[in-house]
């Protein structure tokens, strides 16, 4: 008889517990070449539907984006909800956010692959893709936010008659230096492991599109010394990238945390705005991934509900981390008796904006945990992409109490003010959201989102071994 | 001596082993391993298919962009206070720790990341030795072992490739795969 368990008064046998191997698509070899033409037809399949998204979203970033920005700079900022005494609104916000979601590519394809993560392998593109556009779209925003774009060069190091010389002690510069490392490095991180996709489709198309993928793929044969090469560099990567993913959000914390503004000014706000940064990443690749494999097709053989399942365990981890840092930066600052930093933790709480820090705790805090414990909820696609686009919604909640509602609530009260963002800001911040969404769409159809070889590798290197009376999943180092 | 001309076995994904072992008997026939190379839609180590290990200097460029990227970062980060002395708050002026470490970090960990591309770039293109020859069904997970070795042992090379259940292509021709 077989081994029965009892779960929530539900018997379950041995077998009805442990999931039939070949639902993973480790244990659900295809052979390459149907692969390699799943993907081919993902990239060459245009609907009505994604020239509908295609125009819509172009349409967006034209006339929200650039035709809002360009308003505003023909008019002044002063068409911009932003006054004293709160000069950072929704254009931090969103740069934070931003900034936020793009380090999940890193987390996700150099952290997992570091640590030999298996289940990283169908989605790493699609994380790296994200924090190449996340970045993209982020790195807009000190120039919006500048208001004189014309003058961003006054950042750039060379030499002037005026001596305006970047002061490389100030925290936005170190900015500028970590944005642009971050995003030269998260590019480049995305390009080297597409090489051997990118000669894949070399090798199937015609046209333009050979052309532009012979150039991209460098003349890649899959050479043993091409091999190791590209092994070896994106080792490289994958450890120096993870140091530059930290300082990125770090430093951008520091934004805040060198100034004397009481909230701001904590010890903690490095680690606590990773943590935040990991959990809204790591969330909007769940929702991207939903979208992607309800969208492209083949995609399902690809994504299946246990990538979702690991990355809901994940999401689980860094809710909880995300509620720690939370509760230390609380505590002390409420433990810590400066009158202004309790005013200002009770004008969060109780004030008229009270509404968005309980958004914050409910969409961090209560959502995940209470349902992600949930191997079931964790398996639902269409369930994790609801959770995950609430947890977005609790982070962008997260950064507009920093950043807005704290500045607003400082230690003179005759200087207390309330921010309620402009349509030209909306407009704009719902520019970016379009830049983000267009250039993945048009992505989605010029390189393999899935990284074939990667996937083919894993399904070598995964075995099912007979111990005693069953047949134990295993993977081997092919290295 | 013999004239180069470039031979193809083609394996199927699955049949690793054989190829594996095709390495093996083309070396019991004479040819050394500087004339056979082995092309692949998944990397393979050399122990799995016993040849001798590849090297790479990308990591050694890595490193050499590392150092220019910290050179660099010294002249901003210490070399600006002294061209362009700017009072911030209390701090002195010519010693800008520990503010500058994070420039100093960033501009290195820049240079350390584009060398290495640019190593991997640099490589990819320059000339390589050993067999050259291409097929599109190595893309499709196919495992092709390339070889020069001479006219006469034709006749070994097909009984062994076909015992092995490898297609053998002759006079297998470089293929311009690049610009």
């Amino acid at each position: 008889m077989a081994a029965e368990a009892k779960i929530f008064g539900k018997v379950q046998t041995a077998e009805q517990e442990h999931e039939d191997p070949t639902e993973q698509l480790m244990f659900d070899p295809r052979p390459r070449e149907e692969m390699n033409r799943m993907v081919m037809e993902m990239m060459t399949t245009t609907t009505k539907k994604f020239w509908l998204f295609f125009f819509g979203l172009g349409g967006g970033v034209v006339v929200l984006l650039f035709g809002a920005w360009g308003y505003m700079i023909s008019t002044g900022m002063w068409v911009t909800g932003l006054h004293r005494p709160i000069y950072w609104g929704v254009f931090i916000v969103t740069f934070v956010f931003w900034i936020g979601i793009s380090h999940a590519g890193t987390f996700v394809s150099a952290i997992l692959r570091v640590f030999k993560s298996e289940f990283r392998r169908p989605f790493t593109r699609a994380a790296e893709l994200m924090t190449t556009f996340g970045l993209a779209a982020g790195a807009l925003y000190p120039l919006i936010h500048l208001g004189r774009v014309w003058v961003f060069y006054f950042m750039v190091p060379y030499p002037n008659a005026r001596w305006l010389w970047p002061n490389f002690r100030s925290p936005l510069v170190w900015d500028l230096l970590a944005i642009t490392t971050y995003l030269l490095s998260s590019t480049i991180y995305l390009f080297l492991p597409l090489v051997p996709d990118l000669a894949m489709a070399r090798d199937r198309t015609t046209g333009i599109r050979h052309m532009a993928y012979k150039i991209l793929a460098l003349g890649w044969r899959g050479t043993e010394a091409e091999w190791f090469r590209l092994k070896k560099a994106i080792q490289i990567f994958a450890f120096a990238i993870i140091p530059v993913m930290f300082s990125v959000h770090t430093i951008v914390s520091w934004d805040f945390a060198v100034s004397q503004v009481a909230g701001w000014h904590s010890t903690i706000f490095g680690p606590y705005f990773i943590v935040g940064a990991i959990l809204s990443g790591v969330a909007a690749v769940v929702t991207i991934l939903f979208v992607l494999r309800s969208t492209l097709k083949h995609m399902d053989y690809f994504l299946r509900p246990e990538h979702f399942d690991a990355l809901g365990k994940l999401l689980l981890v860094f809710s909880f981390a995300w509620g720690y840092f939370f509760f230390n930066d609380y505590l002390l600052g409420w433990y810590g008796g400066e009158a202004a930093v309790r005013q200002l933790l009770t004008a969060h709480a109780s004030g008229p904006a009270a509404w968005i820090w309980y958004t914050m705790l409910i969409c961090n805090i209560g959502i995940p945990w209470l349902t992600l414990w949930n191997r079931k909820i964790r398996r639902t696609p269409w369930l994790m992409f609801i959770i995950t686009l609430l947890i977005n919604v609790g982070m962008y909640a997260e950064r507009f109490t920093i950043i807005p509602l704290t500045l607003g609530h400082q230690r003179t009260p005759f200087d207390w003010g309330v921010y309620t963002p402009r349509p030209i800001e909306l407009a704009i911040v719902l520019g970016t959201f379009c830049l983000f969404a267009f250039l993945y769409l048009v992505m989605s159809r010029l390189i393999p989102l899935v990284p074939v070889w990667e996937v083919q590798e894993g399904q070598v290197a995964h075995t099912l071994r007979k111990v005693g009376k069953a047949e134990i999943p295993t993977v081997t180092d092919l290295e | 001596m013999y004239s180069k001309v470039v031979h193809m076995a083609l394996f199927k994904e699955e049949q690793i082993d054989h190829a594996a072992e095709a390495i093996t008997r083309l070396r019991s026939l004479g040819i050394p391993d500087r004339d056979i190379s082995v092309i692949s839609g998944i990397p393979y180590s050399e122990r799995i298919l016993d040849r001798p290990m590849s090297w790479t200097r990308v990591g050694l460029i890595g490193l050499a962009g590392a150092v220019a990227g910290f050179i660099i970062a010294l002249l901003f980060a210490f070399g600006t206070p002294f061209l362009y002395p700017l009072r911030v708050a209390d701090m002195p002026i010519f010693f800008p720790i520990p503010t500058s470490i994070v420039v100093v970090f960033e501009i290195t960990m820049l240079g350390l990341l584009i060398s290495t591309f640019i190593g991997v770039f640099v490589e990819t293109i320059s000339p390589s030795y050993g067999p050259k020859g291409y097929h599109p069904k190595v893309s499709d997970g196919n495992i092709a072992v390339l070889f020069s070795g001479p006219m006469d042992l034709d006749e070994k090379f097909h009984s062994t490739f076909a015992e092995l259940g490898a297609t053998l292509e002759h006079d297998v021709e470089e293929e311009k795969l690049w610009l």
